[in-house]
């Protein structure tokens, strides 16, 4: 991880999540999810949920299209909490019970914006 | 909307076999399994059929073209719009020595070069130049065009066919199913989202999977059973079901509300704007109103929806729901292999929050059709044990026997038309 600051500053405590779950595809934070432990899914919900009320303020100051890389990477983590909700959630472990992983399934075409 | 009498509905039993005018015998599962019927449905249902490709939408200008795989044959074709504004077809296969022409998915090329030796053609076909012609034996540059593919389009939806004279056209096909779906808005439908899978299961088992709700209760407990099933209808029974030709639509049943768990934070922070349930608009209140009123969207007028499933023969299926429209397609790949495609569409978003319920959606239907990969592979190892040579259906499961019905009237049909009568 380099030095420089990859959030804005007020949400400088959620920088060690940016490596793990703020990548900036669909495909990628899915991988985050399962990959990991109940353990580490739970800690980074935690401590996104704690902030996210103020993330989507924080973005929604900017338009989707025009936001700052800063903003763009909490935007990214933000869009984590939705791959943190299929474990917590739903399975209440990383992945649905009797799936494999890796698995067929490709996204071959995402969502325009940080899909 | 009358919780009551809906609740009365599903007390007795439903009639939808017979009211389709299909028998109700077990049915057979070798053409689940057979290497014979494959190459029989290869040839006299996959390379005869109109097939679905994509929309008019993902191609709006002078030439943007997509690129798409027909399986089983592997056939690769390209999509394109022309300067004349038209939609074209073409075999994507140079006439040089054979070279796929066009690369990628999606694009825009008003000159398509194939990369072998830069041999040109125009976006309508027409061969234009020859790098150092003069060393060949006077071609007939006219007669060296890309292969034209037939194509027609319905509503929007591009289809192909692999006859070089379709026998029949694609209204012809379509028959009474395109009056019943005729002017249904199809909104935001220029940018699909698009998943695919490979699935170790024949392609018929991965469709019967989505054409019936009678397993949901069991295989998606978690995910979306609550959407599907409840006290009122334990089983997920159909709301309606009828048959077009060789299409079919069966309508399901849905509980009208979803609460919300206030345990579930990442939930709650998506829908904190008071909307329930679990639902993406794919247009404004205005647009989805008018879908939603269309008379073959919850055709039953149900206050207890969830979805229709309209299933274009042999391997499409374009459902409605309370928030838009998808598209489920099944390929097959080998007699007990499948490519498995859903395309979803949803319009930009305006905002954080909006995107994060699009994340949520995109996350959950990659949850389900990992639950659905992992059951259609262990039902194709059933399958192909031979312990069973039929399986037994019942009310709610009418789609898979007409499914069946049909394929092995198309396989036996001498003409399209016979297959059709």
């Amino acid at each position: 991880m380099s030095g420089a600051a990859r959030l804005p500053q007020a949400f400088a405590e959620l920088e060690p999540f940016v490596d793990s779950w703020g990548s900036h595809t669909t495909a990628g934070r899915l991988a985050a999810r399962c990959e990991r432990s109940m353990d580490e899914i739970r800690v980074f919900y935690e401590a996104m949920c704690a902030r996210a009320e103020e993330a989507i303020g924080y973005v929604d100051r900017f338009g989707l299209d025009d936001l700052p890389d800063d903003a763009r990477n909490l935007m990214a983590l933000v869009l984590g909490l939705a791959q943190a909700h299929v474990a917590i959630e739903i399975h209440g472990q990383p992945r649905a019970p009797g799936t494999p992983w890796p698995n067929s399934i490709r996204i071959a075409r995402g969502l325009p914006f940080l899909g | 909307m009358n919780i009551t009498a809906s609740a009365r509905a599903f007390e007795g039993k439903t009639a939808f076999t017979e009211a389709c005018g299909l028998g109700t015998g077990p049915v057979p599962l070798e053409p689940y399994r057979s290497p014979e019927f494959f190459e029989r449905e290869r040839v006299q249902v996959f390379e005869r059929a109109w097939l679905l490709v994509g929309r008019e939408e993902e191609i709006p200008a002078y030439g943007d073209y997509f690129s798409t795989e027909l399986l089983p044959g592997g056939v690769s074709a390209i999509l394109n719009r022309g300067k004349d504004g038209r939609i074209r077809a073409f075999y994507n296969t140079c006439s040089h020595r054979g070279s796929q022409v066009l690369d990628g998915p999606t694009g825009n090329a008003r000159r398509i070069v194939c990369p072998y030796h830069n041999w040109t053609y125009a976006a309508d076909g027409d061969l234009i130049s020859i790098p150092d012609e003069a060393s060949f034996f006077a071609v007939d540059k006219k007669r060296c065009g890309l292969t034209q593919m037939a194509t027609e389009t319905w509503e929007g939806w591009i289809f192909v066919n692999l006859q070089r004279q379709p026998e029949v056209d694609l209204r012809t096909f379509l028959g009474d199913f395109a009056d019943r779906l005729a002017g249904v808005p199809y909104v935001a439908a220029d940018k699909p989202i698009v998943l695919k899978a490979d699935l170790d299961a024949n392609w018929k088992v991965v469709q019967d999977a989505f054409i019936e709700s009678y397993h949901i209760p069991a295989i998606h407990k978690k995910t979306i059973a609550q959407t599907f099933s409840s006290s009122e209808n334990r089983f997920a029974r159909l709301l309606d079901a009828r048959t077009f030709g060789p299409h079919r639509t069966v309508s399901m049943y849905g509980n009208p509300t979803m609460p919300l768990d206030e345990r579930n934070k990442v939930e709650m922070l998506a829908y904190a704007s008071g909307d329930t349930g679990s639902l993406i608009a794919a247009g404004t209140s205005s647009q989805m109103a008018e879908f939603l009123d269309h008379p073959a969207v919850n055709p039953t007028r149900a206050g207890c929806w969830s979805m229709d499933v309209n299933n274009l023969f042999p391997n499409t299926q374009i459902d409605f729901g309370p928030g838009g429209f998808w598209v489920h397609q099944f390929w097959p790949l080998t007699p007990t292999t499948s490519r498995y495609e859903v395309r979803f569409y949803v319009p930009d978003a305006l905002n954080a929050r909006q995107r994060l319920q699009q994340e949520l959606y995109v996350a959950r239907v990659i949850e389900v059709v990992l639950e659905d990969l992992a059951n259609v592979a262990r039902t194709q190892r059933g399958i192909n044990s031979s312990g069973k040579d039929e399986m037994q259906l019942q009310d709610s499961e009418v789609g898979i026997r007409h499914s069946v019905e049909q394929l092995l009237k198309w396989v036996e049909a001498e003409t399209v038309t016979e297959a059709l009568a």
